[in-house]
């Protein structure tokens, strides 16, 4: 066998060569399937679960845009269109499917939202499978943002120091805050009734109402 | 070959029986084609000096190898359907021994011991029925063992998993370390060839 083999050492050294750049390229290549594939430590996330360190409020959120938290990756994962209507400044989109490819930064905070909860919650378990430890949803989606940060509904109880620093987060936002009685200041959806009046708020009122109507 | 037709069920168990018989006469053919029915050639394996074995079972895990990565990077093979033994570490340790022991006194492994008795080799058919005993023992004295065959269970562990790399990279190291073994194995039948040196081993 030797010796037949080394009659044809061409042959030899050409398997040879294919077996080199077969083994360097799949160094290169890295896995042999090309569908991404992630795994989670499920009891992990059953705690952060249920710790609830899994979303963010929208106000945490405002705070974070606001006071520039470094390396904050704010991904929207609604459609084209919702996002062009409307979206939480500093936003990028993102859609769903594209989180599961997209390159990822190890070291940023990502806080994903979408309408709702749902798709945004989903959202987490993909980044949270492929390794991402820094990563939050919006709980309540966009209408958390617009009811919370955006139209506020104050208490006229609420300390006058809190007050102000609601009134400062909505106003860096473009938002406006209202004042009401204790009774009406919780999360009672009357957004739309006249209290959205400042000029520069218009744009943000039509996407509002279109959210709404698709919400009601 | 037929796995993913079987696993598909294109294939139904009487053909694939007379697949699998093609696929062994072919595999003994091509054995015996090398040389490796031969026992002699196979023990020179064991005094370093004549390494086909070696060469042998290397190209074919290359060949394999490459090939599974690249098919199924190419999406035409579905890695997870390609069955993985299992591994037991010291079970498979102590039967590792066992089969090189019997493997160097005899000269034959099973695959070439049939090889070896279809060409009409004594020493072949002596093998298979050694190795039939072998079976027929540890199914019989199983109950008193079987705790110490199943100790040790990694369950179907890889390389990649193993060592904790990439598929890529354990392929760009089996290829590395092939070639090394080939070119190592082709030096060492070259010294083993040369009459004048006294060390020379009779195999």
């Amino acid at each position: 066998m030797t010796t037949d083999a080394r009659r044809r050492p061409g042959i030899e050294r050409a398997l040879a060569i294919a077996a080199v750049v077969g083994g360097a390229l799949a160094v290169v290549a890295g896995s042999p399937t090309r569908a991404t594939r992630g795994s989670v430590d499920v009891t992990e996330l059953a705690r952060i679960v249920e710790h609830e360190e899994d979303h963010v409020t929208a106000v945490e959120l405002a705070r974070w845009i606001r006071d520039d938290k470094p390396r904050l990756r704010v991904l929207d994962i609604r459609a084209d269109s919702e996002f062009a209507d409307f979206h939480i400044p500093g936003a990028r989109r993102v859609p769903l499917a594209e989180i599961a490819r997209m390159p990822l930064d190890s070291s940023a905070t990502y806080v994903l939202y979408s309408e709702g909860g749902t798709h945004a919650a989903q959202g987490w378990f993909l980044l949270r499978a492929r390794g991402v430890k820094n990563v939050f949803f919006l709980r309540g989606g966009l209408y958390e943002w617009l009811e919370e940060v955006m139209n506020p509904r104050v208490a006229s109880t609420t300390p006058q120091a809190q007050r102000d620093s609601i009134r400062a987060l909505t106003l860096w936002f473009g938002g406006k805050m209202q004042v009401v009685d204790s009774a009406s200041a919780t999360t009672v959806p009357s957004v739309l009734d006249g209290a959205l009046s400042a000029p520069h708020m218009s744009d943000t009122r039509a996407a509002i109402k279109k959210i709404r109507r698709r919400a009601c | 070959m037929m796995a993913p037709f079987y696993e598909f069920g294109r294939l139904g168990e009487g053909t694939s029986l007379l697949i699998a018989v093609l696929l062994g006469i072919a595999f003994g053919w091509f054995l015996e084609q090398g040389g490796i029915g031969n026992a002699r050639k196979l023990s020179g394996q064991f005094y370093f000096t004549d390494l086909s074995v070696l060469k042998l079972m290397f190209s074919a895990i290359l060949t394999a190898m490459l090939g599974l990565f690249w098919l199924s990077w190419a999406g035409l093979l579905d890695l997870s359907r390609v069955y993985v033994p299992e591994t037991f570490i010291v079970p498979q340790l102590v039967g590792g021994l066992v089969f090189g022991v019997g493997f160097a006194t005899g000269g034959l492994c099973p695959g070439t011991s049939c090889v070896a008795a279809a060409t009409g080799r004594k020493d072949g058919i002596a093998l298979i029925a050694g190795m039939l005993a072998g079976v027929f023992v540890f199914g019989e004295a199983f109950p008193a063992i079987g705790g110490f065959a199943d100790s040790t269970a990694r369950g179907a562990l890889t390389l990649p998993q193993a060592l904790g790399l990439s598929y890529g990279t354990v392929v760009g190291v089996v290829v590395a370390v092939a070639l090394g073994a080939f070119a190592g194995a082709e030096w060492l039948e070259r010294r083993a060839e040369r009459p004048a040196r006294p060390m020379k081993v009779v195999a």
